[in-house]
């Protein structure tokens, strides 16, 4: 029968179901937020580096005019080359049925899909391999902004202005591609036999070149990159018309990722530490309910050790219970996560296990955690003397009444008797309720700040509105004649002005002889009035300017030597050219961007005419943009000229938002958790409160307190903390969210416009309202069912 | 102060207290319970502390059971200096020594009764692990509980919990019993049958100290102690401990 303490233990797990439910549940929460938090940033990069690893990603592309087998074996060859191929790259617009708009697609030729050595591709859902003449394959991100499926056709219009039908047999996957959600055009693959169907040669434009070796710097692969077009290229006497040299190692979305993968680690951290919180809270609260008992065994011969040893117990078995829900309901949640995460970053997971370590940690937080945090309220509460156990009723009589927030609470006359009340319980328990308020004040400032974050991405979209002078543009194949394409658009109806740039690629010499690749230069009137540049430094382009441009923070980022003042060698189409840098703009999520005045653009270029034309319409409705755009293009295309896209800006903020909406969409994820984090907290508290006050409910029930007041009590009590916990919050969520608008911005290269949210500080006044409430009720719906008898009869 | 009192100060004391204060700190005005308690207890003796509430019956007894500590003063109980043990002896020494019965009986609502009576055994190593539930039946029996045995304490009534809660007492067996108002939640005829039963285990050579405010369960106590203001005013010998 030595099992008969540890049958108390049992069956005080059972008998009080309640209370064991919201301890396992307190403590599953942290396994759970610790797992799916942390077991999802060790998968999310885990399988994004090994795919992206294994995609022999390129360290340099280079577009020119068509090449053909020997350049690519001669690239192969080079050295410091690790693999080489040729494809041939164009993009087209199509139509299809489940779109009324043409749309836009990257069409990539590749001659032999058995011999992809640079940016694998992976056949996911194919009716056939490869795709044969006529057929197309598409990067499967297309699934993201459409509802495609095998066997539709895409009416294709071809370089020439005729149509060609495109089938779909299929989707790869290329986490190389960026996925058609942030660039409004799909990516398809297609046989070199349909290549002269779509109007394009059967011949590569397109080097990629994979380097060797795995610590490559962006100086030794620019280097490099530039001995390959010099000797492998333009010795052959192939034109390059454009060469890009990313950061070696490192992915488009990149920036993204290393923003997402720190909002979780800061969400790992936060959600372990609130758990240890919640955990301390609950044993305090359950030892407090307890110590009676405590107080019975140790006066009939219970030691402090044997005691302490059977609470410790019932932790452990708590812990091992929460460990069981949290275990596989993290996992579960974790798989989910996974697959919304690699849905929209777009890469593929092999596998959804996470590291042991992480589950060595989930274990940890469920099991040596809540063991940590019930130590100290366990040996307290075992050590407590037999009179004081015996005369303990939760709370001193002679605990309240003598501290500052007492007496100032005792100044509030005139409230009625139970507000009273319910105001001055609250402080009753000060410890606990500075666990709970540190709890909840926490998760509010962090839901707050969400609000204030999400905020601070309107504002920079909006930000963006505010530059954009325009509603819409239209880009085409080649430079184009800028007087035809004004005369043809601006007589469209609904278009109320017309404006045309320039746009090119251009490189940069930098002083110690290396080139900085990845720029786009801008060609535009100087005193246009189709953009509405906010300056952080300098000044504009102005009429007399010779050599001026103004950068945008992308491209200072970039490139540091890209400085006000400064005076800087750029090679554009070929040509070399010192300019002057006077301004500097901020990015607008279009990358690294170099503004000069058209006509001085336009001189450096060997081809006459404009890339693009920007359309105001005299519409504000999306809608009607896009119809006025359409009937633009329309008459375009009939007047010859060929357009490669269009746009309005409204789908383009879409698309920023998108990829914004990353962020906010884990963002909420962070916040939900931390908000049910406090949720269970605050539901602890109130119920350990209800406990502890049995006898007290017991004595105003004899005095004639109905049902209503009961509630009323608990009810205020539960409000009181949330409506504390969100003015704590609220306080500290103006320098978190700052902190946090900053992180990202850092993160993901682009400084966003922050702006507090006081939608944000309201709307969670409210939730927390709900909140308290909520978690209040089931305790005021158990204190409300005591009887007087049992009350005063409670020990 | 009052002269200590001893029915037979010739016999060596099962009991000793000598000179225990107990002062509680009120705050501002700190409050002294018990003033200098002289106080000898030999084997086999029934005794009552008998007071008004507040007057320290309550505090005296938690002196002798070791549940509180005294301010001032020596303890001495079957040789041991009772006074100066820490909790964690007091626990031990108390689960061997005294046996316990409080007003609200106090049995471990999740625990059967059977298991609440095994439990002290448990905690003090008391009889081979396989005899404690033999041990605790035959208890049970002299209480009268056979039959409830395997129920849970709130199954039972006021009477039954109480006598549960003597032969929890009794489970180690101790050569004294400490009761604090056994009798002060019962009915007239329950409390008569519990008293009952406390005599029957005075014959048994037990040593029963009980506190009580109830004057009709006072005059059935072999010996009566008066206490008042913290003070033993009065002792009445009713009748002569067993075997004395």
């Amino acid at each position: 029968m030595h099992a008969v303490r540890w049958r108390k233990v049992f069956r005080d797990l059972v008998s009080h179901r309640f209370r064991t439910v919201l301890v396992v549940l307190s403590i599953a929460t942290g396994v759970f937020a610790v797992g799916v938090v942390m077991g999802g940033r060790e998968i999310l990069v885990r399988e994004f580096d090994s795919e992206y690893s294994a995609s022999v990603p390129l360290n340099a592309d280079y577009f020119t005019m068509p090449f053909s087998d020997p350049i690519v074996r001669r690239a192969r060859e080079y050295p410091g080359v690790e693999a080489a191929m040729g494809r041939h790259s164009t993009s087209l617009r199509y139509r299809w049925a489940g779109s009324d708009a043409p749309r836009s697609i990257s069409v990539v030729g590749i001659k032999d899909y058995d011999d992809i050595t640079v940016q694998m591709l992976v056949p996911e859902d194919v009716r056939s391999w490869p795709p044969r003449r006529g057929e197309v394959v598409l990067e499967r991100a297309a699934l993201q902004v459409g509802k495609y499926e095998i066997g539709d056709t895409l009416e294709v219009e071809t370089s020439e202005g005729k149509t060609e039908s495109l089938t779909i047999i299929g989707f790869a996957h290329d986490i190389n591609a960026v996925p058609a959600q942030f660039i409004g055009s799909e990516t398809g693959y297609v046989s070199f036999e349909t290549l002269p169907d779509l109007g394009e040669v059967k011949a590569y434009n397109e080097l990629l070149v994979a380097m060797s070796g795995s610590d490559l710097t962006q100086r030794e692969a620019s280097l490099l990159a530039e001995d390959i077009q010099r000797d492998v290229l333009e010795a052959n006497s192939i034109t390059v018309l454009g060469s890009y040299v990313p950061k070696p190692g490192s992915h488009f979305l990149g920036d993204i990722f290393k923003a997402v993968s720190l909002l979780l680690l800061a969400l790992g951290l936060l959600s372990l530490l609130l758990s240890g919180f919640l955990v301390v809270n609950t044993v305090s609260a359950l030892m407090a309910q307890q110590i009676k008992q405590v107080g019975i065994m140790k006066a009939i011969g219970g030691r402090a050790s044997q005691i302490t040893w059977m609470y410790l117990g019932m932790v452990a078995i708590y812990g091992v219970l929460a460990v069981l829900v949290g275990l596989p309901a993290s996992a579960w949640a974790g798989t989910q996560f996974i697959r919304f995460a690699a849905g929209i970053l777009n890469f593929r997971v092999a596998s959804y296990v996470p590291p042991d370590w992480v589950t060595a940690l989930e274990v940890g937080v469920g099991l040596v955690v809540p063991l940590l945090a019930a130590a100290v309220p366990v040996r307290l509460g075992t050590r407590t003397s037999v009179v004081k156990a015996f005369n303990d009723t939760g709370v001193s009589s002679a605990s309240f009444g003598h501290g500052l927030v007492d007496r100032m609470l005792g100044l509030f006359r005139g409230l009625p008797r139970p507000v009273a009340l319910s105001l001055r319980n609250t402080f009753l328990r000060k410890g606990r309720l500075t666990l709970t308020l540190t709890t909840l004040s926490l998760a509010s400032a962090v839901v707050m700040s969400v609000f204030s974050v999400q905020a601070s991405i309107g504002q920079t979209i909006d930000d963006l509105d505010a530059w954009w002078r325009y509603d819409a543009q239209i880009r085409y194949e080649r430079p184009t004649n800028r007087l035809g394409v004004e005369r043809v658009v601006s007589s469209t109806p609904g278009v109320t002005g017309v404006e045309s740039w320039i746009g090119a690629n251009a490189t940069l010499d930098r002083a110690d002889g290396t080139t900085a690749q990845g720029f786009t230069v801008y060609g535009l009137p100087y005193g246009t009035r189709f953009v509405a540049p906010e300056l952080l430094a300098g000044r504009w382009l102005e009429a007399d300017d010779t050599d001026a441009v103004v950068v945008n923070t992308d491209a200072r980022k970039a490139e540091p030597s890209l400085d006000i003042g400064q005076r800087v060698t750029l090679e554009i189409g070929g040509e070399k050219r010192i300019v002057h840098v006077v301004g500097l703009i901020k990015g607008q999520l279009s990358g690294s961007l170099i503004y000069m005045d058209r006509e001085l653009l336009g001189g450096m270029l060997s081809e006459d005419g404009v890339t693009a034309t920007l359309i105001q319409t005299a519409s504000s409705d999306p809608l009607q943009q896009r119809k006025a755009l359409d009937a633009a293009e329309a008459r375009l295309e009939e007047a010859n000229y060929r357009v490669v896209s269009t746009r309005t800006q409204d789908e383009l903020r879409e698309q920023i938002a998108d990829q914004l909406g990353i962020l906010v969409a884990f963002l909420v994820i962070m916040a939900v958790l931390l908000a049910a984090v406090g949720v269970i907290g605050l539901t602890g508290t109130m119920t350990i409160n209800v406990i502890e006050s049995t006898r007290e409910i017991g004595v105003m029930r004899a005095i004639g307190a109905q049902h209503g007041s009961i509630y009323q009590i608990f009810i205020t009590e539960g409000l009181a903390v949330g409506f504390m916990a969100w003015a704590i919050g609220a306080a500290a969520a103006y320098p978190m969210s700052l902190g946090l608008t900053e992180l990202l911005s850092g993160a993901i290269g682009m400084p966003l416009s922050y702006r507090f949210s006081w939608v944000g500080v309201g709307a969670w006044f409210g939730i927390i309202a709900l909140i308290s409430v909520a978690a209040s009720v089931a305790p005021a719906y158990r204190a409300s069912q005591v009887s007087v008898r049992d009350a005063i009869a409670y020990e | 102060m009052p002269q200590i009192i001893t029915p037979d100060t010739a016999e060596s004391a099962l009991l000793r207290l000598t000179e225990v204060v107990k002062v509680y700190d009120g705050g501002d005005a700190p409050f002294t319970a018990l003033k200098g308690i002289n106080l000898d207890i030999h084997t086999g003796e029934f005794v009552g502390i008998i007071g008004k509430s507040g007057s320290g019956k309550t505090t005296l007894i938690n002196m002798i059971t070791g549940i509180d500590h005294p301010t001032a003063g020596e303890i001495i109980i079957d040789g041991t200096p009772v006074h100066s043990l820490g909790e964690n002896d007091l626990a031990r020494w108390r689960g061997r020594t005294i046996g316990v019965v409080f007003q609200f009986f106090q049995l471990l609502p999740t625990l059967t009764v059977l298991e609440n009576i095994v439990l002290p055994m448990d905690f003090c190593r008391m009889w081979a692990p396989r005899e404690r539930t033999e041990r605790a039946m035959d208890l049970l029996e002299q209480v009268e509980l056979a039959d409830q045995a395997n129920k849970l304490p709130a199954a039972l009534s006021g009477g039954q919990q109480q006598r549960a809660a003597i032969a929890r007492a009794l489970a180690n067996d101790p050569p004294i019993l400490a009761a604090d108002e056994p009798t002060g939640n019962l009915d007239s005829k329950t409390a008569d049958a519990v008293f009952g039963l406390f005599e029957r285990l005075v014959e048994q050579h037990k040593t029963i100290i009980m506190v009580t405010h109830d004057n009709d369960m006072a005059n059935r106590v072999r010996r009566a102690l008066h206490v008042s203001d913290g003070e033993i005013v009065e002792e009445r010998v009713l009748r002569p401990r067993h075997g004395a």
